[in-house]
């Protein structure tokens, strides 16, 4: 274990914490081989699952957890992780502190999804599993209206003969690169809390990675959505609904990605790889993918200062909301008394929507 | 392309397009915009009482020259009855400050207010070019920054004004927001989104109603003023700077910080003003905040907040980047690493580490620029040259004394905790997290003359 070693000076031409096999990886400095390396990753995850002990939950009881599964490897190899750690507890106690309800958005891009899901459910086929057609962000509260382009508002009422536009086409309408990417994301985060709300699930455990937690960070400062940052990135009861946990916040990307190939059998084949996007104009870019590639590099030379990005911006202190506390009607953020005048919409949200600008 | 008419006289042509917005303004709307809105920043959060005294930090560069342009013309429009004056410092440096000091004196005759120039020598006793005679060319640019700091304050207090305001613009403040968050410096990052960085100290005011150097105030009016549109207000109403590039890149985070804004500028221009919106957010999320002492104050509002103003003075050669020293960036990373190895290896090793990241960044920006010649032809002090100003912030180098770096602080990351106790300097009465102020310091070390020994910048390690 992590923790416990001897004295004895290391022999740096073998594992740092085994001292018996040839270091295969480096993590944060340290030497490591796939085993330990892989206990290191699997650790840093258990230890944050520490309220979801057996000891904890009720044996009539169980506590459900919703895990959103987006294929890419952070999600994925969190699945994983979990189940290993499930079937651990059951190994020592005779059962599990909790159960996994898995939930996937398919935004109908194709059938992708629909056969890695399938994949997924036969190498883990002890957890719930859901599909959301991501058409229901559209039946969320107050979501459509705001969606509508601010043309057909006030467009003759002539609506009648065409068929209702997707979520997509109406994210399409909007202004750049960065409000789409901005909503799609407030919107998909919406859906599944509403989700977990709606299946008694008592906590979303999130895949976000120390890099993309940091990234998270940065992006939502840049599009004056500071005030929300407490409840985005940090293991925090939500202001609606159930409450978010982060349980690979302490692993950066690139040791997970690391991760999903170690496993046996690897986890690649139910990973989606995000298609690398080609190097794109300004105008298509969006803050989110502004602040993904700055911490790509950041994370490859400076490790520790992801890290630190996203434990101090943990020490941030949500302020506490009252339940008739006013939300934005988009992003579902309390509004703090502080939404502009006419508006029930947040000072990032009002930024993001057209035409809702006073 | 037709020529476009202003948007908002709609008589005039367009010759502005808004950095901000993208508005396509004509000359005279654009000036009179920029003006109101400055206006609004200032009666927005009552910065001035009616007929205070204000000095305006000037350097001769664009942001003070705008600065000082912009409250004379609303002084006179709206009936404030400031008191304003120009405050300038000349380190004492042969030629250096010509140009620049040549730029105030126009201001000066072209807005009619009052310059006073106060040099080093008469603050201190000590003008840049006899602490080179002194100490020699390395190192002399701690003196410079060390001074250069509590030079307005001090100026300040000469002229018996208890006001002191500064350039700094959104982009600064911005720039400042992110390098803070890359650095895991929450009280800093709060420090530098509140419009006013200092407030009079604890101390009462002199019974005669003389105004101390330690009771000054700090504040920005530009803050919510995009650096572009600084330029476009000097250039429309023909405003006489002196443009100074500076030669140095920036410290590693705050050249990280500067190039997201520059991209972020770019992707979505409103984002500036997000940044310093989500920073004055965060601000009152930081632990221990209360809306205006904001973090890392352990006592009281005005020790809080004075303290950002020592940092934020500390403009200047010393700390405009690390071109001669470490990389800030690569020395945080390593210290963080060693912080993760004492986190995982246990006790054993703590004692020899150093105290906390913060003082590592400072460690990672302990340098000087090596040649007395090199100075950068501008300071930070006034908020002037963007290229640097606040890059201060990474060199507020903790000066300890050995005893107190035997006493070996334990190790934390807790940015939140109140590490700079504000206290007063013994000596000389300025508001300082050490019981003897820098300046103190480095004079005592001068006055003795002899070459400067004894005093450790920086935590070691
Ligand atoms: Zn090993
Ligand atoms: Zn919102
Ligand atoms: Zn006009
Ligand atoms: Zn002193």
């Amino acid at each position: 274990m992590p923790g416990r070693r001897p004295i004895v000076p290391k022999d740096d031409s073998l594992c740092r914490r085994c001292q018996t096999n040839e270091p295969t990886i480096t993590v944060r400095t340290e030497p490591l081989c796939n085993e330990c390396f892989c206990r290191y990753v699997s650790t840093k995850v258990v230890k944050r699952m520490e309220s979801f002990r057996v000891k904890y939950s009720d044996p009539g009881k169980e506590r459900v957890l919703s895990l959103p599964l987006s294929f890419g490897a952070c999600s994925t190899t969190l699945l994983h992780i979990l189940s290993e750690h499930m079937k651990g507890q059951v190994e020592r106690t005779g059962r599990s502190g909790y159960q996994l309800h898995i939930v996937h958005v398919d935004d109908g891009s194709g059938p992708t999804s629909k056969a890695l899901l399938e994949k997924v459910k036969e190498r883990f086929p002890e957890h719930t599993y859901s599909i959301l057609p991501v058409s229901e962000v559209l039946s969320l509260d107050g979501v459509s209206p705001l969606l509508q382009p601010p043309l057909s508002s006030d467009a003759n009422g002539d609506t009648s003969s065409q068929t209702e536009p997707s979520v997509l086409d109406l994210l399409a309408t909007l202004p750049s690169a960065t409000s789409r990417a901005d909503t799609h994301r407030i919107l998909l985060r919406r859906l599944i809390t509403n989700f977990a709300t709606n299946h008694n699930c008592e906590s979303i455990l999130w895949a976000h990675s120390t890099t993309r937690l940091a990234e998270l960070t940065l992006a939502e400062t840049a599009k004056g959505r500071g005030a929300s940052l407490p409840w985005l990135v940090t293991d925090t009861a939500s202001p609606s609904g159930p409450q978010n946990f982060y349980p690979m916040r302490e692993l950066l990307t690139k040791e997970i990605i690391a991760f999903s190939s170690l496993t046996s059998p690897p986890l690649d084949d139910l990973i989606l790889k995000a298609a690398t996007k080609p190097a794109v104009s300004t105008k298509n870019t969006s803050i989110d993918d502004l602040m993904r590639q700055y911490f790509e590099s950041v994370e490859r030379d400076y490790p520790s200062i992801v890290a630190n990005v996203v434990r101090t911006t943990g020490k941030l202190k949500a302020p506490g909301v009252g339940a008739e506390e006013e939300r934005c009607e988009l992003c579902e953020m309390p509004l703090g008394g502080a939404a502009p005048e006419r508006s029930r919409l947040c000072y990032g949200c009002i930024r993001t929507l057209p035409g809702v600008r006073g | 392309m037709p020529p476009h008419q202003c948007e908002i006289c709609k008589i005039t042509r367009a010759q502005v397009l808004r950095p901000k917005n993208g508005q396509r303004i004509c000359s005279a709307c654009f000036i009179a915009l920029f003006e109101s809105e400055v206006a609004v920043t200032i009666t927005s959060t009552n910065l001035f009482q009616p007929g205070e005294r204000v000095a305006i930090g000037a350097s001769g560069g664009k942001d003070s020259t705008v600065l000082a342009s912009v409250l004379k013309t609303l002084n006179d429009r709206h009936g404030w009855n400031l008191d304003l004056v120009l405050l300038s410092v000349d380190e004492g440096i042969q030629g250096y400050r010509d140009h620049s000091l040549e730029a105030v004196k126009r201001n000066s005759a072209d807005l009619d207010l009052p310059l006073k120039i106060v040099s080093y020598e008469e603050l201190y006793g000590w003008s840049m070019d006899q602490v080179v005679a002194q100490v020699g060319k390395k190192g002399n640019c701690t003196y410079c920054g060390v001074f250069r700091r509590q030079a307005l304050d001090r100026g300040a207090a000469m002229l018996n004004v208890g006001h002191v305001v500064t350039g700094h613009n959104a982009d600064d403040v911005a720039e400042t927001v992110l390098m803070n968050l890359l650095r895991g410096d929450l009280p800093r990052l709060s420090r530098a989104t509140s419009i006013i960085t200092s407030t009079p100290s604890a101390a009462p005011p002199k019974d005669d109603g003389a105004v101390s150097f330690t009771n000054v105030k700090r504040s920005k009016p530009l803050m919510y003023a995009y650096e572009k549109e600084i330029v476009l207000y000097a250039h429309h109403k023909k405003l006489d700077y002196f443009s100074t590039e500076c030669i140095y890149s920036p410290e590693a985070f705050r050249g990280s910080a500067r190039t997201l804004i520059k991209n972020l500028e770019r992707i979505r221009p409103e984002s500036i003003l997000d940044v310093v919106r989500s920073g004055v957010d965060m601000a009152k999320l930081v632990p221990g905040a209360d809306g205006k002492c904001k973090g890392a104050c352990g006592d009281s509002k005005a020790a809080g907040s004075t303290n950002a103003a020592e940092e934020e003075a500390e403009g200047g050669c010393g700390s405009s980047n690390t071109n001669s020293g470490g990389d800030s960036m690569v020395e945080m990373e390593k210290k963080l690493q060693q912080d993760e190895r004492t986190e995982a290896n246990g006790p054993e090793t703590e004692v020899t580490l150093p105290a906390n990241p913060k003082e590592t960044v400072s460690i990672g920006v302990r340098h000087s620029h090596e040649a007395y010649s090199s100075l950068p032809p501008d300071d930070g002090i006034y908020g002037q040259n963007h290229e640097k100003n606040g890059a201060s912030k990474a060199t507020a180098v903790p000066i300890r004394t050995k005893q107190e770096k035997k006493s070996g602080r334990k190790p934390t990351r807790d940015a939140a905790a109140p590490k700079q106790r504000l206290g007063q300097c013994e000596r000389c009465g300025y508001l300082s997290s050490q019981s003897v102020c820098k300046a103190c310091v480095l004079l005592e070390g001068l006055n003795k003359a002899r070459p400067r020994t004894g005093v450790e910048v920086g935590g070691g390690g």
